[in-house]
């Protein structure tokens, strides 16, 4: 597609590759936004000090994709947010490996870009839902810092949240 | 080559993040309007992120475990709050050098100023506003706020505090110069009225605002001066003026106030401004206001008086005393207006009455619609007044009974051929006009009695200026007082509908039956008019007759046909409203002989000339069989129409004089009509109605005391009598000494009886 000029913003990596960006998607990030609306106009590219080309890239394909939906305007909706599921395109889009879920996240967080976060968020979750802490550490690679003592405790106390 | 990115701090070094940190936010809040440079903007959101994100205060699970994740943020907003602080304690040493308008420039200018940094610095914190702040509110903390609530609170706490009485006092400076007449920058005070509303925050929720800083710091003040300003203005101006120019002046200085509010105050003020007004320009002088009110009447100054009506109705009870004393006004003009009429003595007509009533309340009616709004309790006072004149005034100081007399007779007048209310619209309108009097008249019942009588008259003559009029009149009536109060008048036009048809019939059954020759020739054409006794306020005549037997031959065919048409009813021949026209054949002088219009009485007595052309007084009395009561006054017209001649000369009729046909009869007309009404019997007539009346009241007291106890049974005596006032007040204001004697006489006659207690009961 065709961007005017006017429309085109440069993303700036922190690995220092420049992203060129059409205005819309890009504000998908309220940061971003934010900035356009107090400082105006911008011509330089702009520096992402936190999120490195390749998870920036991911993140704007998002963005992209997501670019005509309604703005979200945050607290908000506690309904949609408090469900676990996840449109199908997101969640194929989250089809990644760990380390870029959880950049993918970060960066949502530092971007400020509301729905990304919160579907980044989800699917950590859903990969949590229904496993023992044993498989959830396998999953998460997480290492076992509990003596069995503490442990025993640790499981009488929260005795009340078991399943079965 | 430059570094890819500003510098940014250490993320765990609070103090280079904070150094970092102020020095670009003290760039945003005084060189703002130098722009702000991309790179640093997002440096510094980096910069608060990256601290808010350091994992150096995460250490150990005890914390962890009883807040679940930490979050970072308080030291940055602790030392945002200081530095705030610090940047306003300048700002306020700064405002020390002006004063007034200067002052009021400077504020506006800072606050806008500051208030376009705090959004930035808002969006800069944004972290900070995400997380720390959420979580310290979500967990209730007080005195937590988002970063641009908090640069509000700051300046109010730091700065507004000691300054809002010396911003105030320029504003309200500024207020007062405009009252003066002075032109002044309005939009400074709009702008002073947003920074106060804006500071309005309700500490328990963060999200809404409040007025309470408006309204303590800004609508008190300004409701106080207003309040001086209107107490000193008003007193100066009253002193040296008119009370009609006070009141342009107080009407011209509300709707000032009013205009100002939507000029450049918030509208919350605006319900105590326009309070504070009225209590000093109006209440404080309603007492002057109203003393001018009876000079304005009296002057009929519609316009001031719809000023006053204007300013009065805004404020508590203003207006009552102001209905008080038009009531008794309009009852004074009603009564100086009949006033004249009577002083026109005895031979006034009924419509100078009328009229003189009508004017009255056209007049008030109109000053209420116009000066008053039509505003009901006006119209109340206008109604008792109208009332009190109407029913008590000079001519009917004998009884209110004259009043509706005098009101039928105008209305016969109006429905009468031959009266001057030529165009039909016309008469509509005047219809319309006696019902307004109608209304006021509390002898309902005399009206009907006299309306009917001469309905009856004008039914019986065919002397109604219309069907429609007629008609229009009683539904009038039917409308203002049921069906009851028309039924006889609309049964009385019933007979006439029914005696035309009748008539016709009649001429046909005559067409059919044998009659000879002879009887053919003498046959007179007659009509006849069949006329209910009870519907009918007629009385049987009050003379014997005997009439001449060409009319008694005519009375009896038609008789005789009426008998086989309804057997088993009674005619009573009324003969005293009967009338014919008789030819004077006798008389040579004119081609065409005179036609003489006269009564029956009249006919009688004429026709007896046929058998010869001189005849006594006692002859006469003898063949007609009349009262001289009414024999007499009929010669009498005959003399003075000199159709009949007296002798001796110039005595008045009576036994010993004779009577002889006038053959040089002369008239300018063919038709001479010598029907006319005796005086006499016009005011016996009079009398005679109004006897009625009395007995008729008596009646409907009684049938209302039966009814009631019918229903009732057993009744107290008082709430009987109160209960027979509520139901006959509207035909007429019965006297209670004439309930009780009825409810006595009632009980003579076994309707009713008195028990134990004062109370009585239906004997069924």
């Amino acid at each position: 597609m065709a961007e005017d000029n006017q429309n085109m913003l440069s993303f700036l990596s922190n690995d220092g590759k420049t992203i060129d960006v059409p205005r819309d998607v890009a504000e998908r990030s309220l940061l971003i936004k934010n900035m356009l609306d107090d400082i105006g106009p911008v011509t330089e590219a702009i520096p992402i000090p936190n999120v490195s080309e390749n998870v920036l890239n991911k993140v704007l394909e998002w963005c992209t994709h997501h670019r005509s939906d309604p703005p979200s305007t945050g607290d908000e909706d506690d309904s949609r947010r408090k469900t676990t599921d996840i449109e199908e395109w997101d969640q194929k889009f989250m089809q990644v490996d760990q380390e870029m879920l959880f950049e993918i996240i970060l960066a949502a967080n530092y971007l400020d870009i509301k729905p990304l976060l919160d579907i980044g968020c989800k699917t950590v979750a859903n990969m949590i839902k229904g496993k023992s802490p044993e498989e959830i550490r396998k999953t998460f690679n997480i290492q076992n810092d509990f003596t069995p003592e503490e442990e025993d405790q640790i499981r009488r106390e929260n005795e009340w949240a078991e399943d079965r | 080559m430059t570094p890819l990115f500003p510098q940014a701090p250490q993320k765990d070094d609070l103090d280079g993040t904070w150094s970092f940190l102020e020095n670009g936010i003290d760039n945003v809040m005084v060189k703002l309007e130098e722009g702000v440079d991309m790179k640093t903007y997002m440096a510094l959101y980096t910069a608060v992120h990256n601290f808010c994100t350091s994992h150096k205060a995460v250490s150990g699970h005890a914390i962890q475990s009883q807040r679940g994740a930490h979050l970072l943020g308080e030291e940055l907003y602790r030392k945002l709050g200081e530095y705030l602080s610090g940047h306003l304690e300048s700002v306020y040493k700064e405002s020390t050098s002006h004063a007034e308008e200067a002052l009021l420039a400077f504020y506006i200018r800072e606050w806008s100023r500051y208030t376009t940094a705090a959004k930035y610095i808002n969006h800069l914190f944004r972290y900070l506003n995400r997380h720390w702040v959420k979580r310290e509110i979500d967990e209730g903390k007080k005195n937590v706020y988002d970063v641009y609530t908090l640069h509000l609170v700051k300046w109010k706490e730091d700065f507004f505090v000691k300054l809002h009485d010396k911003v105030m006092a320029a504003v309200l400076n500024l207020v007062e110069k405009q009252r003066n007449g002075e032109t002044i920058e309005q939009s400074q005070i709009k702008s002073i009225v947003d920074s106060f509303v804006s500071l309005g925050l309700d500490e328990t929720d963060p999200t809404k605002s409040t007025l309470e800083i408006y309204r303590f710091y800004f609508e008190k003040p300004f409701l106080i001066a207003t309040r001086s300003y209107y107490e000193d203005e008003s007193r100066q101006f009253v002193a040296e003026n008119s009370v009609v120019e006070y009141m342009k002046k107080a009407e011209a200085r509300l709707d000032e106030e009013k205009a100002r509010v939507g000029l450049y105050l918030h509208p919350d003020i605006a319900k105590h401004l326009t309070d504070t007004c009225l209590d000093v320009l109006v209440t404080a002088h309603s007492e002057l206001l109203r003393d001018e009110f009876q000079p304005l009447l009296d002057n009929e100054r519609q316009d001031d008086l719809a000023r006053m009506y204007r300013l009065l109705s805004r404020i508590k009870d203003g207006l009552d005393p102001l209905r008080t004393k038009f009531e008794a006004h309009v009852r004074k003009a009603g009564l100086a207006a009949v006033e004249k009429v009577a002083a026109e003595g005895e031979t006034f007509e009924p419509k100078m009455y009328v009229d003189a009533l009508l004017s009255v309340h056209t007049r008030y009616h109109s000053l209420v619609k116009e000066a008053f709004n039509g505003e009901s309790e006006f119209v109340r006072s206008l109604d008792n007044a109208c009332r009190e004149f109407v029913n008590r005034n000079k001519i009917c100081k004998s009884g209110s009974t004259k009043t509706p007399e005098l009101l039928a007779r105008y209305t016969d007048s109006l429905l009468k051929k031959g009266s001057k209310a030529a165009e039909e619209s016309e008469l509509e309108d005047m219809l319309v006009q006696i019902m307004t009097v109608f209304k006021y008249i509390e002898d309902k019942d005399v009206f009907q009695k006299f309306y009917s009588k001469m309905l009856a008259k004008r039914l019986v003559h065919v002397s109604s200026v219309s069907d429609d009029a007629e008609t229009s009149m009683i539904s009038k009536l039917k409308e203002a007082c049921g069906f009851e109060y028309t039924n006889k008048l609309q049964r009385m036009f019933q007979d006439i509908q029914i005696s035309k048809d009748l008539n016709a019939s009649y001429k046909d059954w005559l067409d059919k039956s044998f009659l000879d020759d002879d009887d053919r020739k003498k046959l007179v054409d007659s009509h006849f008019q069949i006329l209910g006794t009870g519907f009918w306020p007629l009385n049987a005549p009050s003379t014997d007759f005997l009439a001449p037997p060409e009319i008694v031959k005519t009375a009896e065919r038609f008789q005789k046909f009426y008998f086989d048409k309804h057997n088993g009813r009674k005619l009573t021949w009324l003969w005293q409203l009967c009338k014919g026209e008789i030819k004077a054949n006798y008389i040579k002088n004119t081609k065409v002989p005179y036609t003489f219009q006269v009564s029956t009485y009249q006919m009688g007595i004429l026709l007896l000339f046929n058998d010869g052309d001189t005849l006594t007084y006692s002859d006469i009395q003898k063949a007609t069989s009349l009262t001289p009561e009414i024999l007499d006054p009929n010669l009498s017209i005959f003399l003075k129409a000199k159709v009949l001649v007296i002798s001796p000369e110039g005595s008045k009729p009576g036994p010993g004089s004779s009577f002889t046909l006038n053959y040089n009869f002369k008239n300018k007309k063919i038709k001479v009509n010598l029907n006319i009404q005796i005086k006499s019997e016009q005011k016996v007539e009079t009398d005679d109605t109004h006897k009625t009346i009395e007995e008729d009241r008596k009646l409907l007291l009684q049938s209302a005391i039966v009814r009631i106890m019918k229903s009732r049974k057993k009744m107290k005596h008082v709430q009987l009598v109160q209960e027979v006032i509520h139901q006959v007040k509207s035909r007429f204001p019965p006297q209670v000494p004439d309930i009780k004697k009825n409810i006595e006489a009632l009980m003579e006659k076994d309707y009713i009886e008195r028990l134990d207690g004062d109370e009585i009961a239906y004997i069924a």
